[in-house]
C-alpha cells in the first residue's frame, strides 16, 4: 500500500505544508489570498466528513448544507440572542448536531444502501426551508447579523490575518484526528466494513454502527465548520445552506479522494479556486462544471482524482527507477 | 371550506400524486433493472415541462405534437446519460454509479439555467377547459395501462421484467443486461418527461423544478420498496393527498410553507416501518 | 464440559415457499472435529448462516455454550466465541494480509474512537497486543512471510488459508468452515487437515462444510448429513460412509 513508501519524505512533506501554510497570510507573499484560504480551510472541514463517509460506508450525503447551516446558525443565534460564549456555543452546535445525525442515521443505516442519497437530500430541503421559516428564530430570509468574534481572553480574531490561523488550526486538527482515527482499530474496522460488511460482521464489527458514527462525525466537522463560518463573515442567512453547497462538498470530496484525508485539503482548494474563476470569466457556469467533474472524475478515476494522481505518481516513480537500475 | 372546494383539492391532491408515481416509475424501474438511484430522474420531468414550453411557445407548434416531441427528445437525453455516463464506467461501484447520476443532473440543471434562464416560464394553457387535474389522472392511467401490457405483452417488456428479477439468470437466457439498461433509462426519462409535460399547465417550468420533483417520485418509489410498481404509484398518489390536505389546513406547524416538508416526514415513516423488517432481511440477500 | 457446546433443536428456515433446513437437531461436541456435507443445495451454507445469525430463523432454537442465540446479530456471536470463514472467502481487499489478520481481533480489543482519534496510550498498547497477536496467527498458518503483501495478490488456497487465520485471531471457541477445500490442490488439502488438527490440538471446536470425502475422512471424528435441508444420518466417518440413506442422497434416488 502507498503508506509504506513515504517514511521521512512524509515528515518532510508535511513540514513543509505547515511552513507554507504558516507564511501565506503574510502581505510579501501571499497575503491577498488570506480570505479565500480561510475558506478552503472551512470546507476542508466539511469535506473531509464526506470523504470519510464516502470512502468507508460506500454512502452519499447530500446533506452536508444542512449540518453546515446548523453550526452556524447555532452558533450565531447562541452568541448574538442569547450572550452565550461562542466557545461554549460552538460545543453545543456540535453536539447538538452530532446528536441530530445519529437520530436519523440511527434507522437509515440499518436499510439498504441507497436512502441516505436521497434522506439527505431531503433533510438539506427540510433545513432550508427551516431556516427561512423559523423566522423568529432564524431571522428569515434575512437571518442573523452582528455574530461576535471569537476570542481567547483578551485576544480577539477580528482580523483575516487572525482568523486564518484559528480555521487552520482547526481544521489541521480535524485532519490529524481523521488520521488517527483511519490508521487505528476503527480505521480497520471501517475499511473492514468498506471492504466486505458480511466478512466485518463475522469478526464482530457492528457494521451498522460505525457506518452511523462516521455519519455523525462528517456532521460534527460540518457544524464546526459552520460555526468558523459564522465567526469569520459575522452573519448568517439561508442562502449559502443550499443544496448547492451540498453539491460542491460532494464535487469537492470526489476531487479529493473518496477515502482520502489530506485530499480534502486538495479537493476544496482545487474547487473553490476553480469555482471562483470560472465565475469571474464565465458567470454561471460552475454548476455546469461541477457536474462535469462529477461525472469525468467518477468514470475515470472513480476513487478520486487525487488518489489517481498519487497512484500515476508512484507509478511514475516505480518505472524512473527501474530505469535507473537498467542503466 | 365547502365541500366542492375540499373535493377540488383532494382532485388535485390525486392529480399531483400520479406524477410523483410517473417519477416515481422511472425511479422504480431503473432501479430494479441496474440497481441504480437515477439522480437525474428528476431532471428529465424538468425536461419534459421545459421543452413542451419551448416547442409550444417559441417554436409555435400545435399542443399535441409539442407534448409528444418533448417526451421524445427527454427520452434521447436520458438515452444520452446512459451511453454517455453510465455505460462507459464500467466496474463501478454503485456509490460511483450514483454521484455520476448526481453529476449529471447537476449538469443538465445549469445547461438548461444557462441557455433558457433562470426565470419562471410562463405555464401552457390547459389541455382542454379547466380541468387539468382530470387530463393529469387520465394520462396517467393510460400510461400505467400502456406500462402494464408493456411488461406483459411484449417481448422486451417481459425481458425487462426478467432482469429485474434475476440479472444472472436473464442473461443465461440470453436478456443482454446493458440492452436492458438502456431501455430502463430511456423508459424512465419518458414516463419523467411526461409527468413534467402534463404539468407545466398548473406548474412553471423552472430550470429547478427536478429537484423537488424528483425527491417526490423518490419517496413514491421508497414506499413501493423499489420494487413494486404498484407500491410505487400507491406512494406517489398518498403523497399527492397528504400536500393537498396540508395546504387546505394551512395551519401552525402544518402550514402550507412546509408542503413539501411532508414528503420528508413520509420518506422517515417508510423508513422506520422498513428498518424493523428490513435489516434482518438485508442480511440474507 | 457439560453438553454439546453447540445444539440446535428443531430448527428450520424457510424462504417463501423453499425450505432450506427442516426441522435439523443437531449437538456439536466441544474439541471435536465435526464434519456436515451433503450434495448441493442440502442446506449445509444456510445452517452456517443461522447459528452465525446472518439469517433469522424461521423456528427452532440455537444454543451456543447453553446460552439461547435467538436474535443477536452476527457481530455479538462472533464476540461470544463463534468465528467462521466464507465459501467465497470474503477477504478484505483494501487491506494487506496482516491487517485482514489484525481485523480479526476487533472483539478482542476495546479502545474506540475517542481514544483512536487521540491517540492515547491505551490504543498505542492494545495496537501492539494486536498486531503481535496477529503475527502468531498468520505464522500458524503458515503465511508470516506474506504480512505486508495486499491480501489480494495472494493465489487462492493462501487466501483461503488468510481466512482461517482472520478467524482464529477473532480468538473463538467454535471454528465454522465452509468448503474449506474447495479450490485446492492435494497438497493444499494436505497442509488444511493438519492446520484443521492443529487448531483442534488448541482447544477450538470445529466444524466445516465440505464436499472432499478424503479430507472429511481423514480428519473429522463426526460427520453429519444433510439432504434437501433434513438430518438423513449421523455418526463416524466410515459409519455414515456405508449408509445406505446417504449413499441414496448422494445418488438422488429414493429411498424406500
Amino acid at each position: 500500500m502507498l503508506s509504506r513508501v513515504r517514511g521521512k519524505w512524509s515528515y518532510l512533506a508535511i513540514a513543509a505544508l505547515l511552513l507554507f501554510l504558516v507564511i501565506i497570510p503574510f502581505k510579501w507573499f501571499l497575503g491577498q489570498y488570506t480570505v479565500i484560504l480561510i475558506f478552503i480551510g472551512i470546507h476542508t472541514m466539511v469535506t473531509v466528513g464526506l470523504c470519510l463517509l464516502m470512502g468507508y460506508t460506500g454512502q452519499i450525503s447530500l446533506g452536508q448544507a444542512a449540518f453546515y447551516g446548523l453550526g452556524a446558525y447555532f452558533s450565531a443565534v447562541l452568541t448574538k440572542t442569547h450572550g452565550f460564549n461562542p466557545w461554549l456555543a460552538m460545543l453545543v452546535a456540535a453536539l447538538a448536531t452530532g446528536g441530530f445525525a445519529y437520530a436519523i442515521g440511527f434507522p437509515i443505516f440499518r436499510l439498504r444502501g441507497n436512502y441516505l442519497a436521497l434522506a439527505t437530500l431531503g433533510l438539506g430541503i427540510i433545513m432550508a426551508v427551516l431556516f427561512r421559516e423559523l423566522d423568529q428564530f432564524t431571522g428569515g430570509p434575512t437571518g442573523i447579523t452582528g455574530i461576535p468574534y471569537l476570542s481567547i481572553g483578551g485576544f480577539t480574531f477580528d482580523s483575516p490575518f487572525r482568523r486564518y490561523f484559528l480555521v487552520w488550526f482547526f481544521c489541521l486538527a480535524v485532519l490529524l484526528v481523521s488520521q488517527n482515527i483511519v490508521r487505528s482499530r476503527t480505521g480497520r474496522a471501517l475499511r473492514a466494513v468498506h471492504g466486505s460488511e458480511s466478512a466485518a460482521e463475522s469478526v464482530g464489527i457492528n457494521v451498522a454502527q460505525f457506518k452511523v458514527k462516521v455519519f455523525v462525525l462528517s456532521a460534527v466537522y460540518a457544524s464546526l465548520a459552520g460555526s468558523l463560518y459564522a465567526h469569520h463573515i459575522t452573519y448568517v442567512n439561508p442562502s449559502p445552506f443550499g443544496f448547492l453547497f451540498s453539491v460542491m462538498v460532494v464535487v469537492m470530496a470526489v476531487v479529493g479522494g473518496l477515502a482520502s484525508v489530506w485530499g480534502a485539503i486538495f479537493g476544496a482548494a482545487t474547487v473553490r479556486i476553480l469555482s471562483d474563476e470560472i465565475l469571474l470569466r464565465f458567470g454561471e457556469w460552475d454548476v455546469i462544471v461541477y457536474g462535469l467533474i462529477l461525472v469525468l472524475v467518477m468514470v475515470f478515476m472513480p476513487r478520486g482524482l487525487f488518489v489517481a494522481l498519487k497512484e500515476a505518481y508512484e507509478r511514475w516513480r516505480l518505472t524512473h527507477r527501474q530505469r535507473g537500475a537498467e542503466a | 371550506m365547502s365541500p366542492e372546494q375540499f373535493v377540488d383539492n383532494l382532485i388535485s391532491g390525486v392529480a399531483q400524486g400520479s406524477v410523483y408515481a410517473l417519477v416515481g416509475l422511472g425511479f422504480t424501474i431503473i432501479y430494479t433493472v441496474t440497481r441504480i438511484i437515477n439522480f437525474a430522474q428528476g431532471e428529465f420531468v424538468m425536461l419534459g415541462g421545459v421543452f413542451s414550453f419551448l416547442l409550444f411557445s417559441s417554436v409555435g407548434l400545435p399542443l399535441p405534437l409539442a407534448l409528444l416531441l418533448a417526451v421524445l427528445a427527454a427520452t434521447v437525453v436520458g438515452a444520452v446519460l446512459y451511453l454517455l455516463a453510465i455505460r462507459p464506467a464500467r466496474q463501478a461501484s454503485v456509490i460511483s454509479l450514483i454521484i455520476i447520476t448526481i453529476g449529471a443532473s447537476t449538469f443538465i440543471r445549469g445547461v438548461v439555467g444557462q441557455i433558457w434562464g433562470k426565470d419562471y416560464m410562463p405555464p401552457l394553457p390547459h389541455f382542454s377547459g379547466d380541468n387539468q387535474w382530470l387530463w393529469i389522472i387520465g394520462i396517467t392511467l393510460v400510461v400505467m395501462v400502456a406500462l402494464h401490457l408493456f411488461f406483459s405483452r411484449t417481448m422486451m417488456g417481459k425481458a425487462l421484467k426478467a432482469c429485474s428479477i434475476n440479472r444472472q439468470a436473464a442473461s443465461l437466457v440470453g436478456i443482454d443486461a446493458r440492452s436492458m439498461a438502456f431501455t430502463s433509462f430511456a423508459l424512465a426519462a419518458a414516463l419523467g418527461a411526461i409527468g413534467g409535460a402534463v404539468i407545466t399547465p398548473l406548474t412553471a417550468p423552472h430550470f429547478r423544478m427536478g429537484l423537488t420533483l424528483g425527491l417526490k417520485g423518490f419517496v413514491a418509489a421508497a414506499v413501493g420498496d423499489f420494487r413494486s410498481q404498484v407500491g410505487t404509484v400507491v406512494g406517489g398518489v398518498i403523497l399527492g393527498i397528504a400536500e393537498a390536505m396540508v395546504v387546505v389546513l394551512d395551519w401552525g406547524p402544518f402550514a402550507s410553507a412546509y408542503k413539501d416538508v411532508i414528503a420528508m416526514l413520509v420518506l422517515l415513516l417508510v423508513l422506520f416501518f422498513r428498518s424493523s423488517r428490513g435489516a434482518a432481511q438485508e442480511a440474507a440477500s | 464440559m457439560s453438553g454439546p457446546i453447540l445444539e440446535t433443536r428443531g430448527v428450520t428456515k424457510a424462504f417463501g415457499g423453499l425450505v432450506a433446513v427442516d426441522n435439523v437437531d443437531v449437538g456439536i461436541e466441544a474439541g471435536r472435529v465435526t464434519a456436515v456435507i451433503g450434495p448441493n443445495g442440502a442446506g449445509k451454507t444456510t445452517l452456517f448462516n443461522l447459528i452465525t445469525g446472518v439469517y433469522p430463523v424461521s423456528s427452532g432454537e440455537i444454543r451456543f455454550d447453553g446460552v439461547p442465540l435467538d436474535n443477536m446479530p452476527p457481530h455479538k456471536r462472533a464476540a461470544l466465541g463463534i468465528a467462521r470463514t466464507f465459501q467465497n472467502v470474503l477477504l478484505f481487499g483494501n487491506m494487506t494480509v496482516l491487517e485482514n489478520v489484525m481485523s480479526g481481533q476487533h472483539p478482542r480489543s476495546r479502545y474506540g474512537f475517542l481514544e483512536a482519534a487521540l491517540r492515547l496510550p491505551k490504543s498505542r498498547r492494545e495496537e501492539e497486543t494486536i498486531t503481535l497477536n496477529a503475527i502468531k496467527y498468520l505464522n500458524l498458518v503458515g503465511l508470516g512471510l506474506y504480512a505486508q503483501r495486499d491480501a489480494l495478490s495472494l493465489p487462492l488456497g493462501q487466501q483461503k488459508l488468510l481466512a482461517i487465520a482472520r478467524a482464529l485471531a477473532t480468538e473463538p471457541k467454535l471454528l465454522l468452515l465452509d468448503e474449506p477445500g474447495a479450490g485446492l490442490n492435494r497438497l493444499e488439502k494436505q497442509e488444511l487437515g493438519d492446520l484443521i488438527r492443529r487448531i483442534r490440538e488448541m482447544g477450538i471446536t470445529t466444524v466445516l462444510v465440505e464436499h472432499d470425502m478424503d479430507l472429511v475422512m481423514g480428519i473429522a471424528e463426526w460427520v453429519i448429513v444433510l439432504d434437501s435441508g433434513r438430518k438423513i444420518a449421523e455418526g463416524t466417518a466410515s459409519q455414515v460412509q456405508r449408509d445406505k440413506r446417504v449413499i441414496a442422497a448422494y445418488l438422488g434416488e429414493e429411498v424406500e
